[in-house]
């Protein structure tokens, strides 16, 4: 339409950035500092460049970690042992990242930035774009969403992780963990509802984003941020919103709620999205705008509303925990039973714990114990390592259980070692090996009472171990789980399986013995009842409160009813007919080889549904992770290529099966 | 330390130890991005960084440049001459001579039985600008073949055409900070956000300073066109239709930069007459494009009447049969509206190559070096003169392009082929017809950083090339940005830079002892600054150096040794902008306004094959995945093939998410695996072209009538269910990589 302008007024057109993006480490400050060698002619966008401090976070929390802590300022960080103090000015203040979600194109030059400076394989990432999208075409929006560690207030991790490999610093409020320190159980992978700590099954031990606080020492934004190509990722001073940004949400669609942890993480998205949102990966959850414009998650029904058996897929990773759990309650219950049971008066277990059966008992309950204890231990990253796992008492519930069950185990050892002056055949056996009566070494009474007083430590083991057990699960990055249901499938296993095992022993014993066993059978059979009812109502409760759920716990409840729809339903079948059966068996008091193929009847199902049960809450629990993308982070896409073998290749970023 | 920690925990942050970084060029895509490579005390490389102080990309990369630097050692790349008789026998590891002479001789014996031209040789976009100029030589001077031609066919060609139809020579007239001057940007088959991140960088760098409208036509939802303030989902190949009717309503509405038109341009009143029929009237060429009347009128207005306006586009305006005349047309837009050689006012082609540039300007594939034409006697006499041969020697016009040779190869008239870097047997469409072209050659030598590349498959002798910073020398950019590659390690194994083996080439042909071929990249970059000199040549590089081009980090050309010091940035700034005066390189100066008339020749969805099938780039990959399939931290984004549908075309289909699915054409089938979104229309879907035994066993490839590129992205393909164990195995079955 013009052409006013002239040939003569193009050379060295000086370009007017109206954005103020003054560094708070000047570049001269910055270049002599030791952490990090600046560019040459390092860019404005690459440095931090707050420029105001808050006193406190939206949650009221102080945003100076020194005020926070007490802890000294002007401390070395230690980075790669470097005593250097770092030259930022607000080193001690919390650091957090803002996410432009509005403006990320999903271009993976974060991520690679990222996994370029940790040196991370393919198949680890502690920085992953994925997406949600909605709408129809051309009125179609997607979304990306680049998500690392929230250095959060609350951290989840640094409170699960039994081997306090975790730590918040009071330096930029990072929170890092040391692999080294780590032995793989992956428990902080489960807590953190962002997918931040990335378990490498290779080297066996989590390791995650460190912040980039070398860079940071030096007044440079993490690496991920410099490279960022979008202008979507920034990083500052937490509640400090960018130059040319005017939002600070705390969450966007496909974000978990923020309560659980309070991330350091800030958003801005103002973009119109259609109503749901919808994920490219495996996971059946899309999200839903409410009211007050944001999204909750709610169930996709991806795979369709048949049901399937998928016994095969039942086995998992977590196969060692489905036994190890099982077999703990088992034997807790066990013993709880006997002991707890003779110490209260009950006639036949008195009688019980004077046989000669009683030890044999307590060494099947330490051998099941131990095979599940060896397997737990396996199970970790770095076995070798499991005694790391009582050093974080403070915080870990996982270090608590571990040190229930080892106490359990323990004291259940010198329970059964002081019970064996007290048995018959042990009696014999010693006197006919050492030639010597038993009682020369220890009396009968006295080792009694010893192991009356291990029987009550490992009574009071029982009670720590089993409640941290369950508080291990009852976790709020995984909804399906955070259920009271944990509670009464592991106290009504504790009380069916131990029923089982110790009445089992005892009223087997009784008949070879060719005595009475109705009073015990009759009551034992009670205690497997209430068990498998307790877990039944559990488990009803859990259907109902998952079937209305608005979370990622409705979602894995939908796969258990399609994908495991036909194991599901056997489960529960199974379950209610036992019920029925033992409570006929318990109510009728029969004696005799019917009943007691009746009961074997019993046994048998109450294994199955135990099996079946365990290895279906374990394989269905759905974390509130973020949305992955169709290859990337979606599990559909790496059970497939493992499935097919592309996963052989390392290129393709999938860990292929262990053989 | 919070929650109470007592002992502190190590911090252990990989460190690189750099002792010296590297200056280079990034070798994937045209942008033109600044790398160092950090090597180690050892000489080892061991990290890279992009270059904060390069005007390009200010310091950033996108994943692909991130990672290069671990390509070096990669998994396929070859390690020393391989040898054979037949396709199908097992390669024979050889010494360079042997390879060498062997190739010379079956070349001279090829020629001497059938004909100078029966033997092809078809290079690429991706080598140095002094190893196409070597090649040039080489082939025009030595060999003396006149069917040469780039891979760069495939995706510049039509660029080029358009430009030398428009303005009379190549050379794209605007740069990157036309982005901080205009007042609306218009993309056509553009999405920078994917196939060039950093110049999309750039683009979002201007709108956050000073936010402008951009108009984004795809038919796809592409993250640009979602960020777009006006999208046109056209549908495929009719960008024409949409570019005439815009023109339409600029001159039914007087909105035309009349003044401009009547000083700078020929051919006014033919345009005019041409483009306000009213076939061009909105209301009738909405039914061909597919764009409401409404929109084609609110674009046509908001483009003209911006103070300034741009235009770029991609492959889905080269892609097509009408590629030439879509540049051409787009250029008339621009001529039309008096955005030409301004600030934010210009037609700036998005280049695919690191070096297609360097190819077009330097190679002598359709021409001679330095733009020049094997039409012109002066020319020709001008480059026999410099290197010393008999002008005679040349031929007096353009022989095949890379998408004559094949069928050329399919007919007889070729029998023996020299591919240097690039990799037919994935990247040219219609692969069937493409394999059994391949069968039929006497004699086919693979020039190739990669052992494994897929077309080595039917080669008789393989040279493993050195890759990027494995040599020295240029890349051009898209904004006409001579840029430098430092030499930073060894070459790998026993590869040898293309370079070193062009000039031992030469020393087996008779000319070769004549022609001079320096020792040095450098040598042969004076060569082509002393070729370049000429008072009204706009490629002119005759005042850089590699030093001054370092220092610079790229310098944009016209930039003359007669003009030293007039520039700004120290003295190192070229021209950014062609064109600035209105003088164009055709013989009376002016512009050319090209009539566009549309002839919809495409392959249209039928009932047969209902669906478009469009194919395209993904960020992580580039070309052929021989060098991103390898690098984990790249391949991982897209490990295998994978198709966008729409989910409600998919329903009815009972296709499912994450499903295989077989497509067939008229051509052929592929199998691959079904990511349904809305991206992409009900009718059509898109397929990255990266993967081997994929997209184009589909494609059509029709070919536009000048510049002879293949029209990729517009055929149509049918949907059919397969097996899915069967389907996984024949996926995995065909990644070799």
């Amino acid at each position: 339409m013009n052409s006013e302008f002239k040939p003569e007024n193009l050379k060295d057109v000086e370009i007017f950035d109206p954005r103020d993006m003054t560094p708070v480490v000047p570049l001269e400050k910055a270049e002599s500092a030791s952490h990090w060698e600046v560019r040459t002619q390092e860019q404005p966008y690459a440095f931090l460049s707050d420029k105001k401090v808050d006193e406190k976070n939206r949650y009221g929390q102080l945003i100076d970690l020194v005020d926070l802590t007490g802890l000294p300022a002007e401390r070395s960080m230690y980075i790669n042992e470097n005593p250097d103090v770092g030259v930022n000015p607000n080193r001690n203040k919390q650091h957090g990242f803002f996410f432009t979600a509005d403006n990320c194109i999903g271009c993976h030059a974060c991520e690679a930035a990222c996994s370029e400076k940790n040196e991370n394989p393919a198949h680890l990432a502690f920085r992953s774009v994925g997406y949600v999208e909605g709408g129809s075409y051309p009125d179609y929006k997607r979304m990306n969403i680049s998500m690392a560690c929230n250095h959060c207030d609350n951290p989840v991790c640094l409170k699960g992780c039994p081997t306090r490999a975790y730590t918040k610093h009071a330096e930029y409020g990072a929170v890092l963990q040391d692999p080294e320190t780590c032995f793989g159980c992956g428990y902080c992978t489960w807590v953190c509802p962002y997918n931040a700590p990335q378990l490498d099954p290779v080297k066996g031990q989590v390791s995650k984003c460190n912040m980039c606080v070398d860079r940071l020492e030096v007044g440079l934004k993490p690496a991920c941020v410099s490279a960022c190509v979008g202008n979507a990722l920034d990083f500052g001073v937490v509640e400090n919103v960018p130059e040319n940004r005017e939002q600070a949400k705390c969450s966007i669609p496909g974000f978990p709620t923020p309560e659980i942890t309070h991330p350091n993480i800030r958003f801005q998205q103002t973009k119109t999205l259609p109503n749901e949102m919808m994920r490219t990966d495996s996971m059946p959850v899309k999200y839903r705008k409410e009211e007050d414009g944001s999204f909750i998650p709610m169930v996709d029904q991806k795979k369709g509303k048949e049901k399937h058996w998928n016994f095969a897929k039942l086995s998992s990773r977590e196969n060692p925990l489905v036994l190890f759990t099982l077999a703990m309650q088992g034997v807790m219950g066990a013993f709880a039973l006997t002991f707890l049971g003779s110490l209260l008066g009950v006639g036949f277990l008195e009688a019980f714990r004077a046989s000669s059966v009683y030890v044999p008992l307590l060494i099947v309950c330490l051998v099941i114990g131990a095979a599940g204890n060896f397997m737990s231990a396996m199970h970790l990253g770095k076995p070798h390592r499991f005694y790391r796992g009582f050093n974080n008492l403070r915080h870990s519930p996982m270090s608590r259980e571990i040190l229930g069950v080892a106490g359990f185990m323990a004291t259940l050892g010198f329970h059964t070692l002081f019970s064996l002056p007290a048995n018959g055949v042990f009696q014999s056996l010693y006197s006919g090996l050492i030639g010597a009566d038993i009682s020369a070494l220890i009396s009968v009474e006295t080792a009694t009472s010893i192991a009356d007083g291990f029987g009550v430590l490992c009574l009071a083991f029982i009670a720590f171990g089993l409640y941290y057990m369950t508080r291990c699960y009852r976790i709020e990055a995984r909804p399906f789980w955070n259920h009271y249901q944990v509670n009464t499938a592991f106290v009504g296993n504790l009380i069916s399986l131990g029923g089982l095992l110790g009445g089992g022993t005892l009223v087997v014993s009784l008949v070879i013995a060719g005595v009475d066993y109705q009073a015990a059978l009759v009551s034992c059979g009670a205690l497997v009842c209430l068990g498998i009812a307790l877990e039944g109502l559990g488990l009803l409760g859990h259907h109902r409160d998952m079937s209305s759920a608005n979370h990622e716990g409705a979602a894995s409840h939908y796969i258990q009813c399609t994908t495991f729809g036909k194991t599901y339903i056997l489960r529960n079948v199974l379950l209610m007919v036992n019920l029925v059966l033992a409570s006929a068996l318990t109510l009728s008091a029969a004696t005799g080889v019917v009943a007691l193929a009746g009961w074997l009847m019993v046994a048998l199902v109450l294994v199955m549904t135990c099996l079946i049960g365990r290895a279906l809450f374990y394989v269905l629990v759905i974390p509130t992770t973020m949305p992955g993308a169709f290859f990337w982070k979606n599990k559909g896409f790496e059970e497939h290529a493992r499935d097919i073998g592309l996963a052989e290749m390392p290129q393709v970023g999938v860990v292929p099966h262990v053989h | 330390m919070l929650f109470g920690r007592k002992n502190r925990k190590p911090i252990v942050i990989p460190e690189k130890k750099v002792a010296e970084w590297k200056y280079t060029t990034c070798n994937y895509c045209s942008t033109g991005c600044s790398i160092e490579i950090g090597l180690s005390e050892e000489g080892k490389v061991v990290t890279s960084r992009g270059h904060a102080g390069a005007d390009v990309n200010r310091g950033k990369l996108c994943i692909k440049g991130l990672l290069e630097h671990e390509l070096f050692e990669s998994p396929g790349r070859g390690t020393r001459p391989l040898i054979r008789d037949k396709f199908h026998e097992a390669f024979q590891p050889t010494s360079w001579d042997a390879a060498m002479d062997r190739t010379a001789d079956k070349i001279k014996e090829i020629q001497s039985k059938y004909g100078r031209d029966s033997f092809a040789i078809v290079s690429t976009g991706q080598l140095l600008t002094e190893e196409f100029y070597t090649l040039g030589k080489l082939v025009r001077g030595c060999i003396g073949t006149n069917n040469y031609d780039g891979n760069t066919t495939l995706c510049m060609a039509s660029a080029v055409s358009g430009y030398k139809r428009s303005f009379g020579s190549d050379g794209a007239p605007g740069c990157y900070e036309d982005f901080e001057h205009t007042e609306c940007l218009m993309a056509f088959g553009s999405n920078l956000p994917e196939q060039h991140p950093i110049i999309y960088w750039r683009l979002k760098e201007a709108k956050e300073k000073r936010n402008f409208p951009l108009i984004v036509v795809d038919p796809r939802v592409t993250m640009l066109a979602q960020f777009a303030d006006v999208h046109l989902p056209i549908t495929p190949g009719t960008d024409c239709v949409l570019i005439n009717s815009m023109l339409h309503v600029i001159f039914k509405e007087g909105l035309e930069d009349r003044a401009y038109l009547e000083a700078h341009t020929n051919n006014l009143a033919e345009l005019e007459a041409l483009v306000t029929q009213d076939k061009w009237a909105p209301e009738n060429a909405q039914k061909e494009c597919g764009i409401d009347e409404d929109r084609i009128r609110m674009v046509a207005r908001l483009y003209a009447k911006a103070g300034s306006a741009m235009s770029i586009w991609t492959m889905g305006i080269n892609q097509s049969t009408h590629g030439s005349d879509g540049v051409a047309n787009i250029n008339n837009l621009n001529l039309v509206t008096g955005n030409m050689g301004k600030p934010g006012g210009t037609s700036l082609s998005i280049t695919g190559q690191c070096n297609a540039m360097g190819t077009r300007e330097w190679s002598s594939c359709s021409g001679l070096p330095g733009y020049r034409m094997l039409e012109k006697p002066e020319h020709r006499d001008e480059i026999a003169n410099y290197w010393g041969v008999d002008p005679e020697f040349f031929p007096k016009q353009r022989g095949l392009t890379e998408t004559d040779i094949f069928p050329a190869i399919e007919t007889g008239e070729i029998k023996g082929l020299w591919l240097v870097a690039t990799n037919p047997m994935t990247s040219m469409p219609n692969t069937p017809r493409i394999r059994k072209a391949m069968e039929k050659l006497e004699f086919l030598v693979v020039q190739d950083c990669y052992e494994d590349v897929e077309t080595n498959q039917y080669s008789h002798v393989y040279f493993p090339a050195a890759v990027w910073a494995e040599k020295e020398g240029c890349h051009t950019n898209t904004e006409r940005r001579v840029n430098l590659v430092r030499n930073a390690l060894p070459a790998y194994a026993e590869s040898k830079p293309d370079f070193w083996i062009f000039n031992q080439m030469a020393k087996r042909f008779d000319h070769g002892k004549v022609i001079k071929f320096p020792e040095t990249p450098e040598g042969a970059f004076e060569e082509m600054k002393e070729l370049s000199v000429g008072t009204s040549r706009t490629l002119d590089i005759s005042g850089m150096s590699y030093e001054k081009i370092e220092q610079a980090r790229g310098i944009q050309w016209p930039y003359r040794a007669s003009e030293d010091g007039r520039k700004g940035q120290e003295g190192l700034r070229g021209d950014p902008r062609l064109y600035t005066d209105g003088v164009f390189q055709t013989p009376n100066g002016k512009a050319n306004l090209i009539c566009v008339d549309f002839v919809n020749n495409n392959e249209q969805p039928c009932d047969e094959y209902p669906f478009w099938l469009n194919s395209g780039r993904v960020v992580e990959h580039f070309h052929t995945r021989t060098r991103t399939g390898k690098i984990g931290n790249c391949n991982k984004f897209s490990p295998t093939p994978y198709m966008e549908m729409n989910p409600d075309a998919a329903e009815e289909l009972g296709i499912k998410h994450s499903e295989y699915v077989r497509l067939t054409s008229r051509r052929g089938d592929a199998v691959v695996m079904v990511q349904l979104t809305h991206r992409v229309a009900r009718n059509a879907v898109f397929i990255p072209f990266h993967f081997h035994d994929c997209v184009n066993r589909l494609t059509l490839g029709l070919l536009d009538p000048y510049s002879r590129q293949p029209a990729f992205k517009q055929c149509s393909a049918r949907i059919e269910k397969i097996d899915q164990k069967e389907a996984a195995r024949l996926n995995a079955d065909r990644r070799a990589f």
